[in-house]
């Protein structure tokens, strides 16, 4: 039998750097010698840009409005970095339409026409920011993704939206086998970042899976279209998504969230992220 | 490699992509044929692929895949979708449940559907019932807020109240936009009903024809109901029909077989059966091509490779393809030859009352290739025909089942060849070009058209009239009481004001609105002008 593709979903508020670390992260573990697709599932389809050398992929939906249904895997899978399979699944402009129908009739074009071959290691569905109907529930469906990562920092806005895709989750995994493999926390230099994110991510009953540091690196290689490790293989950045990749590889805790309430999550917030800093305290 | 169907997957690819269908398209059926290339995509269906079907674009559009020109119409009338097939399909199961996950506008058909159930049953002499649908009748914040419970309650009410043997659930467009999520319901709800729980993807939107309706129905009772472990009947032959009266028993007796009808008025026990069987036909290779093929591929029962059992020629052919299965050619040639001398003296007869008749069918496509066989058999002139659709090639990608141009290599060609769906607005320009003296219609609403425009009109409901050798003195007989009513259409005719403009009514190509969109605008400025004048 086949081995079982690895299908992952990784969310998070919309601006945190969820493509960014997917696609970084990809490059990671193609250097670890996997065969990896990113399913770009954000109609800004923008998931794929650095595995690709900028923004050169045709959506999955523009090429059904404009080809009808005459479509070969071709037209729509490109090859980036590594061997890497891109595709975006694209969405109507802003204000019209149905977006999240969109990732339906997207995925479910993938699968008939033969996307998921078994020489694949890993599947990344890269969701826009929160699940706000069906449709971006549709890569955590049974038989699609069953591991997610949820991409936060230390800042409230995250932690909360964090949170609430964590409700989603718990509310999945109890008819399905989905499971939160853990928090990354994509660093934005907010105090007390780490342990307010380890706290956090304690109290939903998963873990800090790995801490990206804030580096300049990062931009830098977006401006040149290309991933860290694409662009700057010995940066010390780089060797933080290697680590990352060896992580989620070697991942073994997968749970169902335990989502907090809100009083609990300002709580915590309290604790870390809004105490003030030590030089500041006139009490001491 | 050729492609199998995926039972893993619980949505099915529509019509357009397996198969290149089209709904529009007007010329000679000779034509058809040839744009068709049957050949090139049975091939590639088998997975051969030759220089000449990789490079084909038939319609000249730089296509990859070979793809029939199809006329684009701005106005499009439909009296159906996939989610009111699968209502007459799996509703029509008589000890399973469908449940449509759809506001109850979608249920609105049931009422038509029941009467057809009930006439169907009654044909095959089972119990008459009613039919088994329930709608979960979503609201506005059901739209919102997810519906999921509504259906698992409608689930546990049809277990509870039915005790039926399987729960089918069709999506429909608004299910699917929000994204109800019916494959994990089912899976979660089965254990605990205690019996198959199949998820039916049949939204409207899914598909520009009906007849992937049909697909999506057989593909979900292939998924859960066939029996995977079959114990083989030799005598067992399924037949894919609809709610026909059963004529192929009596057809395929001589051959020692019995026949499992499937899917309309059939039960839990007879689709299971259906892996048992020796062989898979069907009336209509529209209706019948997907079932045989997942049939074949997935449980090894064969395929009829034949043309359809209609007139002299199809039927010959027909008997002689199922013979060689069962290994009965032998009989099968004297039983032929004994058909022949019984019903020739009655066809003769006919024949000398048809002498000078012109006839127009107007029904779904493969079995209008075999209605047509049928008249130019009892020497009706045919010189138009509408199909609602066109499938270049069927899901069997069989030798001879090529049945447009077993049509026209048997029977010549139909110079006025329509593809359209049931738009009744292109009636008054089909019939002033053609002219006939009756039309055989099968859905709902288009023989009051052609009524109105001094047509008789045949209603057949019941599809398997035209079947077999008896199949031509049936429709024969069925006709001359239709003639009869000639007068009577006229009369009407007289009395009807056709709701279309002057305008219109003065069109002589049924397709003006696709090849001259600028028409519309010229007759609208016209009528502004006139309503200026009127002011």
């Amino acid at each position: 039998m086949a081995k079982e593709i690895r299908q992952i979903a990784i969310y998070g508020k919309g601006g945190i750097g969820k493509s960014t670390t997917t696609q970084n992260l990809t490059a990671g573990l193609v250097e670890r010698g996997n065969k990896v697709m990113v399913v770009g599932c954000d109609p800004k389809a923008d998931s794929t840009r650095l595995l690709l050398g900028g923004l050169a992929q045709r959506t999955v939906l523009d090429t059904l409005r404009e080809n009808g249904e005459d479509i070969d895997l071709e037209d729509i899978l490109k090859e980036g970095y590594g061997g890497t399979r891109c595709v975006e699944s694209g969405g109507p402009e802003p204000g019209v339409g149905c977006a999240g129908r969109g990732i339906i009739t997207s995925i479910g074009l993938l699968e008939r026409l033969g996307a998921y071959t078994d020489d694949l290691d890993y599947v990344f569905y890269d969701v826009l920011g929160d699940v706000v109907c069906g449709g971006f529930a549709m890569p955590i469906r049974e038989g699609k993704a069953k591991e997610i990562y949820i991409v936060a920092s230390g800042e409230m806005m995250a932690l909360y939206a964090a949170n609430n895709i964590s409700k989603g989750i718990a509310r999945y995994a109890k008819q399905g086998g989905v499971r939160l493999g853990g928090i990354i926390c994509n660093s934005r230099n907010v105090d007390r970042e780490r342990e307010l994110v380890a706290a956090f991510a304690k109290e939903l009953g998963t873990q800090l899976i790995h801490f990206v540091p804030r580096d300049n690196e990062v931009q830098r290689a977006e401006i040149h279209k290309k991933t860290v490790i694409d662009h700057k293989p010995d940066a010390k950045q780089a060797d933080e998504y290697r680590e990352l990749a060896r992580k989620i590889e070697e991942n073994t805790q997968f749970v169902i969230p335990k989502p907090l309430t809100q009083e609990r999550l300002e709580e915590i917030l309290l604790e870390y992220g809004l105490l003030d800093a030590l030089e500041d305290n006139y009490n001491i | 490699m050729a492609k199998k169907i995926n039972l893993e997957m619980t949505s099915v690819e529509n019509r357009e992509m397996r198969l290149g269908t089209i709904i529009a398209w007007d010329g000679a059926a000779s034509e058809l044929v040839k744009e068709s290339d049957y050949d090139s995509r049975k091939d590639k269906k088998r997975g051969i692929i030759s220089d000449k079907t990789e490079k084909k674009g038939c319609c000249g559009n730089g296509s990859k895949a070979c793809r029939l020109c199809e006329l684009n119409t701005p106005l499009n009338q439909q009296t159906m979708c996939a989610n009111a097939i699968v209502e007459c399909q799996i509703g029509n199961l008589t000890d399973c449940i469908l449940i449509q996950h759809s506001p109850i506008g979608c249920a609105a058909d049931n009422a038509w559907f029941n009467l057809a159930f009930k006439m169907g049953l009654t044909r095959r002499h089972k119990p008459i019932q009613n039919l088994k649908i329930f709608c979960t009748n979503l609201l506005e914040k059901d739209m919102v807020f997810g519906a999921s419970d509504k259906l698992r309650q409608a689930i546990r009410d049809a277990k509870e109240r039915f005790a039926p043997k399987a729960i089918f659930i069709s999506m429909a467009c608004a299910t699917a936009i929000i994204g109800e999520d019916i494959d994990s319901i089912a899976d979660e709800m089965e254990p605990e009903v205690g019996v198959p729980v199949i998820p039916l993807h049949c939204e409207g939107f899914r598909s520009k024809h009906w007849s992937t309706g049909f697909d999506i129905s057989q593909h979900g009772v292939a998924q859960k109901i066939v029996n995977r472990n079959p114990k083989k009947q030799k005598d067992l032959i399924n037949i894919v029909a609809l709610w026909g009266t059963d004529y192929f028993t009596d057809i395929l007796k001589p051959l020692g077989l019995r026949v499992n009808y499937m899917i309309d008025c059939a039960n839990y026990a007879e689709l299971e059966q259906a892996s048992e069987a020796v062989a898979t036909s069907t009336f209509c290779h529209t209706l019948g091509s997907y079932m045989a093929t997942v049939l074949e591929q997935h449980f090894g029962v064969p395929q009829i490779d034949a043309p359809q059992p209609y007139g002299f020629a199809g039927t010959d052919a027909w008997l002689r393809a199922i013979a060689k299965i069962v290994g009965k050619e032998e009989e099968t040639e004297a039983y032929i030859k004994s058909e022949h001398e019984r019903v020739l003296p009655k066809i003769q007869e006919l024949r000398e009352k048809f002498k000078g008749v012109k006839g127009f069918i107007m029904t779904g496509s493969a079995y209008a290739h075999g209605l047509i066989s049928v008249l130019r058999e009892l020497g009706i002139e045919v010189d138009g025909s509408v199909v609602f659709h066109h499938d270049p090639v069927y899901d069997g990608a069989a030798e001879n089942q090529n049945s447009l141009k077993h049509l026209v290599d048997n029977y010549g060609d139909i110079p006025h060849y329509t593809v359209s769906k049931t738009q009744a607005y292109q009636l008054p320009q089909v019939f002033r070009r053609v002219k006939t003296d009756f039309v055989i219609i099968r859905h709902q609403g288009l023989a009051p058209e052609a009524a109105k425009l001094g047509i008789p009109a045949l209603a057949m409901g019941d599809e398997h009239i035209p079947v077999g050798y008896d199949g031509m003195i049936r429709t024969g007989e069925a006709l001359l009481d239709i003639l009869a009513r000639k007068r009577f259409n006229q009369v009407l005719q007289r009395h009807v004001e056709l709701p279309y403009t002057k305008w219109w009514q003065s069109q002589d190509d049924p397709f003006i609105l696709s090849k001259e969109p600028e028409v519309i605008e010229k007759a609208l400025g016209l009528d502004k002008k006139k309503l200026k004048k009127g002011a």
